[in-house]
C-alpha cells in the first residue's frame, strides 16, 4: 500500500514538473543523493562525481517532457541518463565505452547505491556539530586536531563527536533496513 | 574497551582509511559497522554542492508543496473531477450549515437555561377545577356586642340587598321609617324561616341575645353567624355558608396594583422545572389577600414562592353596587425557562 502510494506521488510529481519545471525540486530532492551515490561508485574522484551529476539533473530537466510513465521508478530513469554520461565522459576520454550497470536490479535500482544515498540523505538528520566534524573530516579530510582547532573543543571532544556520529548513523541505517 | 579507546580506536581506522592505508580487518560488531560507514562517507558530497546544482537548475532550493490544495501551491496541476468536486461543495455546505445551526441551537438552549417567572395572572378558573366537597357560597356576620351568644331561631328574610340587620332585641321600638330585617341571600335558595329570628346554629335557646356582632351572631357586619357582611355563615360578604363573592353577576373582580413576579426557587432552576402555580385566595375589602391557599401544586419551592410573592400583592376591591366586597379569586403564577 506504501509502494502504492509512493508511486502515485511521484507520477504526480512528474505530470506537475512536466507542465512547471519549478515543480522539478522535489523530484531533484529525492533523487539528488541517488544519481550522486551513482555516479561516485563509477568514477574515481569526488569533483568528476559533481561534475557528472551536474550533468545528468540538467539533461534530466531538459528532456522531462519525453518522460513516459511506464510504471518504471523515476531513478531508474535517471540512472540510465546517469550511465550515459559517464559513459560518454569515458569516451571521450577513450578509456571504457561502457558502463556496467549488472548490480541494478529489475526496478532498476542498484542495492549498494540505495544504501549509500541512504547514508548520504541520513547526514543530515544529525546534530549540526555532530554533522560540522563529519563533513569535515570526511569532505575536507581535515585531521582530528585541524577540526579542534576550528571548533575549539579538544581533540577527544572530537573524536567522541565523531564517534556519536557514527553510531548514530549506524543505528538509522539498520532501523531502515529492519 | 572502555570509550575512549573506541574513539581512538574508530579514529585511527578512519585516519587510515582516508590516508589510502589498510584498515584492521580483525574488527568486529558495532567498530565494523562504522568503518563500512566511514569507507562510504568519503564519497559524501559537499555540503553546498546540491544546493548550487539547485540554482544551477533554476529550481527552487525548497521545494514548494505540490499536492493539491484549495488555493495554495499545485492547484491546477492535477485533472478536476466534477463529481469529487460536487462532493467536495456539498460536503462542506452540509458542514457550514450543521456548525450554523448548532450555534443557534446552542444560543437557544442557553437562553431556556435563564430562569425567569414570565407573569402572574388573575383569573377565575375554578370551572376548570375539581369540585369542592362542599359547597360555599357567600356569609355573613352579625351580633349586637351582647354578653350572652345569640340565640337559637329561623333565619329572617332573604334579599339581595339589606336595608335592616336582623336583630333579636329591638332598641328602638318606633322607627321612624320601619323595613323588614333580611340578610343578603339570594331569594331563590329556600330554607325553613318559620319562627323566632335567631342564629340556626346556636345552642343557646335563651334569654334572647343578638351576639357580639352587628346583626345576629358573633362577627361582624349584618348578616347572622360568625362571619363579616350582610350574608348568614362564617365567611364574607352576602350569600350562605363560608365563602366570599365571586367576580361576575354584579360583583366586579378586583384589579392589582402592585404585583412583584415571585423569584425562581434553586431547586426548581436546577432542574429546569417550570409551570403554573394556582393559588385560592380571598380578595378581601381592603385590597389585600386573605386565606391564601394552593390550588394547583408546582413543588421544587416554587408553591413558597408564588405564596410569598402574591401575599405581597395589593389590590384594588372588587366592587358590589359600589361598594368594596370580598371576592374569591385563583391567581396563576407561571414559571417558565426562556
Amino acid at each position: 500500500m506504501r509502494a502504492l502510494l509512493t508511486e502515485v506521488n511521484e507520477r504526480l510529481l512528474i505530470e506537475a514538473a512536466q507542465q512547471d519545471r519549478s515543480r522539478f525540486a522535489e523530484l531533484y530532492e529525492q533523487n539528488f543523493e541517488r544519481v550522486y551515490a551513482f555516479i561516485v561508485r563509477r568514477v574515481s574522484t569526488r569533483e568528476l562525481a559533481e561534475d557528472l551529476t551536474s550533468e545528468v539533473f540538467h539533461h534530466a530537466l531538459a528532456k522531462l517532457d519525453t518522460f513516459e510513465w511506464r510504471g518504471v521508478p523515476f531513478a531508474a530513469w535517471l540512472y540510465r541518463i546517469a550511465a550515459n554520461v559517464i559513459a560518454d565522459r569515458w569516451s571521450r576520454a577513450s578509456t571504457q565505452h561502457e558502463v556496467p550497470t549488472d548490480s541494478l536490479n529489475e526496478q532498476g535500482f542498484d542495492d549498494d547505491t540505495e544504501r549509500r544515498a541512504m547514508l548520504f540523505q541520513l547526514i543530515d538528520s544529525l546534530p549540526d556539530d555532530q554533522r560540522t566534524v563529519i563533513f569535515q573530516r570526511f569532505v575536507e579530510q581535515r585531521s582530528i586536531a585541524e577540526i579542534a582547532r576550528g571548533m575549539q573543543p579538544s581533540e577527544g571532544a572530537v573524536k567522541q563527536l565523531q564517534f556519536r556520529a557514527m553510531q548514530s548513523l549506524r543505528a538509522r541505517v539498520r532501523s531502515k533496513h529492519v | 574497551m572502555s570509550n575512549i579507546s573506541l574513539y581512538d580506536e574508530l579514529d585511527r581506522e578512519v585516519e587510515s582509511l582516508l590516508n589510502g592505508r589498510a584498515t584492521n580487518s580483525s574488527h568486529s560488531g558495532e567498530l565494523a559497522d562504522m568503518l563500512r560507514i566511514a569507507r562510504d562517507l568519503r564519497h559524501l558530497p559537499r555540503p553546498d554542492f546540491k544546493a548550487q546544482l539547485a540554482a544551477d537548475l533554476r529550481i527552487p532550493s525548497t521545494p514548494e508543496a505540490v499536492l493539491p490544495t484549495l488555493f495554495g501551491g499545485g492547484y491546477g496541476n492535477y485533472p478536476i473531477h466534477s463529481t469529487n468536486f460536487i462532493a467536495s461543495f456539498a460536503l462542506h455546505v452540509a458542514a457550514i450549515a450543521l456548525i450554523a445551526w448548532s450555534s443557534v441551537w446552542l444560543v437557544q438552549s442557553r437562553t431556556l437555561l435563564t430562569p425567569s417567572v414570565e407573569t402572574a395572572v388573575l383569573t377565575e378558573i375554578s370551572p376548570y377545577l375539581p369540585p369542592a366537597p362542599t359547597t360555599a357560597g357567600g356569609g355573613g356576620g352579625g351580633g349586637n356586642r351582647d354578653k350572652f351568644a345569640a340565640t337559637q331561631g329561623a333565619l329572617p328574610k332573604f334579599s339581595r340587598s339589606q336595608i335592616v340587620p336582623p336583630t333579636l332585641i329591638v332598641r328602638n321600638e318606633d322607627p321612624k321609617l320601619s323595613a323588614d330585617p333580611t340578610v343578603v341571600v339570594p331569594p331563590e335558595v329556600r330554607l325553613p324561616q318559620v319562627g323566632p329570628l335567631g342564629d340556626p346554629m346556636s345552642r343557646i335557646t335563651g334569654p334572647l341575645s343578638n351576639g357580639s356582632g352587628g346583626g345576629i351572631g358573633s362577627g361582624t357586619g349584618g348578616g347572622v353567624g360568625s362571619g363579616r357582611g350582610p350574608g348568614v355563615g362564617p365567611g364574607w360578604g352576602g350569600g350562605i355558608g363560608g365563602g366570599a363573592y365571586r367576580v361576575g353577576g354584579g360583583v366586579s373582580a378586583p384589579r392589582a396594583l402592585y404585583n412583584p413576579d415571585p423569584q425562581y426557587s434553586d431547586e426548581a432552576r436546577k432542574a429546569k422545572h417550570q409551570g403554573i402555580v394556582v393559588l385560592w385566595c380571598v380578595i378581601g375589602p381592603d385590597g389585600r389577600p386573605h386565606e391564601m391557599r394552593v390550588a394547583r401544586s408546582l413543588g421544587m419551592g416554587l408553591d413558597e414562592k408564588a405564596l410569598e410573592a402574591v401575599r405581597t400583592w395589593r389590590f384594588e376591591p372588587a366592587l358590589k353596587d359600589g361598594r368594596p366586597v370580598a371576592v374569591q379569586v385563583n391567581i396563576e403564577v407561571n414559571f417558565r425557562l426562556y
